[in-house]
């Protein structure tokens, strides 16, 4: 096959129209990995953080239950389009749901009301609205010089795109914010309630992957 | 050395990561303005030359042709063994649009042919699962800023 290098074998379609879902190895995995640790935030309690205080009594940081509810239902959508967006065969659908697990890595922090979380909350979003120009502007830009969006199509033959793909792995990059614009999540994970938290550090690791893994499929 | 590590306590503040970041994409972008690139001209969703329907039909740039439920339009997809109906409800026009149509050559660029006027099967059936992403990115934003509103009295 024609992806077989990297994926491992092939499965079969889900078709949404266009829009086609692949089953292979590697997507498969990750699609399991990803729902299992989604159902594991759903279940879980969140941790109690004690934070060490100088001149005073050390104290307790603890998820209220209001705050728990959206930071898990957050949690949830972020699980769940990770999952999917391991399956897709689509460069723009691809680029909607990092969009959507954008947004959500944003609102599983916003809950929390402490000054530095919600301020590096919202410099993280500054990134991720500029660099959703690289990532839709590559995926149009690989249209207009291939003529299809289809992963599975452009695998196929050979397609000149690799300053497009440059630009699509910037807009990643911007979009999970990864090393080396890892300051403001950074900042992120240092809120209390682990579970959720840990949802974010997920989603944008098996989207490093599978990102590397269309790069590498698309030639 | 001491250099390196100033640099490193900079980039770890999260008002900083911004401003780098914007910096390294008009890096990027201004070495992508002179790659070169070209125009495929097989598009798999092809669009008419602008203004091209302009004047000859109220639908100006979204007119594909075609009868609601007889008569296919013609719509281009990537894989047709998917989509055995395509074609057939994009020419479909509501009784309200149907007579603005009537009364204005830009009614394609109007408002009303969005919401259940022109139902553009781009959007709604080929790749009807970017509408549904889209949709739930802005439904997203809104549960967050309404929860951020509805909470901001409350204090630790």
């Amino acid at each position: 096959m024609f992806i077989d290098p990297i994926t491992g074998n092939f499965y079969g379609y889900i078709p949404f129209g266009d829009i086609v879902f692949y089953l292979t190895d590697f997507s498969v995995i990750a699609f399991l990995v990803a729902l299992f640790f989604t159902l594991v935030v759903y279940l879980t309690k969140p941790e109690k953080q004690l934070e060490a205080q100088i001149n005073d009594f050390d104290k307790f940081n603890i998820v209220s239950l209001k705050e728990l509810k959206i930071r898990r239902l957050m949690a949830i959508i972020c699980g769940i389009s990770t999952a999917f967006a391991m399956l897709t065969g689509d460069l723009f659908d691809y680029a909607l749901f990092l969009a959507v697990i954008g947004i959500s890595n944003i609102g599983i922090v916003s809950a929390v009301k402490k000054e530095w979380v919600l301020n590096a909350a919202y410099q993280y979003g500054i990134i991720a609205m500029i660099s959703s120009l690289p990532l839709f502007g590559a995926a149009g830009l690989i249209l207009a010089k291939t003529g299809t969006l289809s992963i599975l199509e452009l695998s196929k033959t050979a397609h000149d795109i690799f300053y497009q793909k440059i630009i699509y792995a910037v807009g990643m990059v911007g979009e999970t914010g990864i090393a080396p614009f890892y300051a403001a999540k950074a900042e992120m994970f240092k809120a209390p309630g682990a579970p959720y938290i840990l949802m974010i550090h997920l989603s944008s690791l098996l989207i490093i992957i599978r990102t590397a893994e269309i790069l590498l499929s698309i030639h | 050395m001491r250099k390196l590590s100033r640099i490193w306590n900079y980039m770890s503040k999260p008002e900083v990561v911004p401003r780098l970041f914007a910096g390294f994409l008009c890096l990027v972008l201004f070495i992508e303005f002179f790659a070169p690139t070209s125009y495929n001209t097989h598009q798999l969703y092809p669009k008419d030359v602008p203004q091209a329907q302009v004047f000859k039909t109220p639908l100006a740039p979204y007119d594909r042709g075609g009868i609601p439920l007889k008569k296919a339009a013609d719509i281009k997809t990537q894989y047709p063994q998917f989509e055995p109906i395509r074609g057939k409800i994009t020419a479909y026009l509501t009784p309200i649009s149907i007579w603005i149509s009537e009364k204005t050559p830009y009614f394609g660029t109007s408002i009303v042919s969005t919401p259940g006027g022109i139902l553009d099967e781009i959007l709604y059936y080929t790749r009807g699962f970017d509408t549904v992403l889209e949709s739930t990115t802005l439904l997203i934003s809104f549960i967050i800023f309404s929860w951020i509103y509805l909470n901001r009295d409350e204090v630790e």
